[in-house]
């Protein structure tokens, strides 16, 4: 089963309501066979702007991440049931991806033009690519090809 | 359409060119265009035949009998030159008596017999050779396929056995109404800047101090 990250903004609510709505949210999850990793709080705050849903205006809102593994044919049941949920306003399904492995590269890439091995290998193409040229002081005294 | 003198005797450009009788003249649209089908009131006219004089008639029979059967004449000759001519040369064909053809054919079975089996010894070498190098090929072939699967099922396990640890941590039933109250008493936040020297400001407002972790380099900081 993949992981995935379910973001919420819950409604402005009393502390029992909202323990009441993360818990159906969680239990919905769970109904469906899914497996809950992690539940995070990211606070009560301002809304960046008023949102409308469910014929409400919201202005502030309680922010919240459910990490959670599912099957992927679950996933819209997930959706359309938390859509149903007038306590939910915003509610988002990420897939969670494997964290790249990459190396920091930016002291290599913080060098002089001259110094970075891109450059150096731009300026072997260009040299690579220019044309075989006469030696005018090779001891002939005219020019031995077709001009 | 430029025709050029095609009724140069006609009365109409005698009389449109005056005394020039030689004079180019550019005749458009007189005829009907080529596409239109032929008029209702000459569709069922017979041009009429050129009457031919008897005399006329048996005088051009004459001439014709007469160039055809010279014509079957000369060919005939041609042809029978022809058969005569094959029949006596030896031009193209050497004539042998059967013990010669006999032995000519024994010569070339003989030669290709030996071509053969050259070329059957050089097929056996090479096949031979082709041979092993494709036990070679499959051998490594199967020795990395071999590989790979084990790769592969080291790398599941240790997946298997990193969700098995991992599996302590998940929240059941039992455990939800916990799980909810930790997470409700201790909200996280992942906002954080960065300075250059590589020190991590945690939080939404920057009014913490930095963590003192000031003597890890900036790169590490930068992969978080």
């Amino acid at each position: 089963m993949p992981t995935y990250e379910l973001a919420l903004v819950f409604r402005q609510l009393p502390r029992t309501e909202l323990i009441s709505v993360i818990k159906r949210t969680a239990e919905a999850i769970l109904d469906k066979g899914g497996i809950i990793r992690k539940l995070e709080n990211l606070g009560t705050r301002a809304l960046p702007h008023k949102l409308s849903e469910h014929g409400v205006v919201h202005r502030t809102g309680t922010h919240f991440t459910i990490a959670f593994d599912s099957a992927p044919t679950q996933i819209s049941d997930l959706k359309e049931e938390f859509g149903r949920d007038i306590d939910i306003v915003r509610r988002y399904v990420f897939k969670v991806e494997e964290p790249l492995d990459h190396k920091c590269t930016l002291h290599e890439e913080l060098l002089p033009p001259a110094y970075r091995k891109d450059v150096q290998e731009l300026i072997d193409i260009a040299k690579r690519k220019q044309k075989p040229k006469y030696n005018y002081n090779s001891g002939l005294d005219y020019y031995p090809f077709q001009k | 359409m430029l025709r050029a003198g095609c009724q140069l005797l006609g009365q109409a450009s005698v009389a449109k060119t005056g005394s020039n009788n030689f004079a180019l003249e550019f005749v458009r649209w007189r005829r009907k265009p080529r596409w239109l089908p032929v008029a209702k009131s000459k569709l069922f006219r017979v041009p009429e035949r050129k009457k031919q004089t008897e005399e006329e008639r048996t005088e051009l029979m004459r001439l014709h009998n007469q160039y055809k059967t010279q014509l079957r004449s000369v060919r005939q000759y041609l042809r029978e030159e022809v058969i005569r001519y094959e029949e006596t040369s030896t031009a193209d064909h050497i004539v042998l008596t059967p013990e010669q053809e006999e032995a000519e054919f024994q010569r070339c079975l003989d030669e290709n017999a030996a071509w053969n089996a050259a070329i059957a010894k050089e097929r056996e070498i090479r096949l031979a050779k082709e041979r092993d190098e494709k036990v070679v090929y499959v051998q490594e072939r199967l020795e990395a396929k071999k590989l790979r699967d084990e790769e592969r099922l080291e790398r599941a396990n240790a997946r298997v056995l990193h969700e098995i640890e991992q599996s302590k941590t998940f929240i059941t039933r039992e455990n939800l109404d916990a799980a909810i109250e930790t997470a409700l008493a201790n909200p996280v936040d992942h906002n954080f800047a960065i300075d250059m020297g590589g020190n991590l400001y945690y939080g939404r407002n920057a009014t913490q101090f930095p963590q003192e972790t000031t003597n890890e380099p900036p790169q590490q900081a930068l992969s978080n």
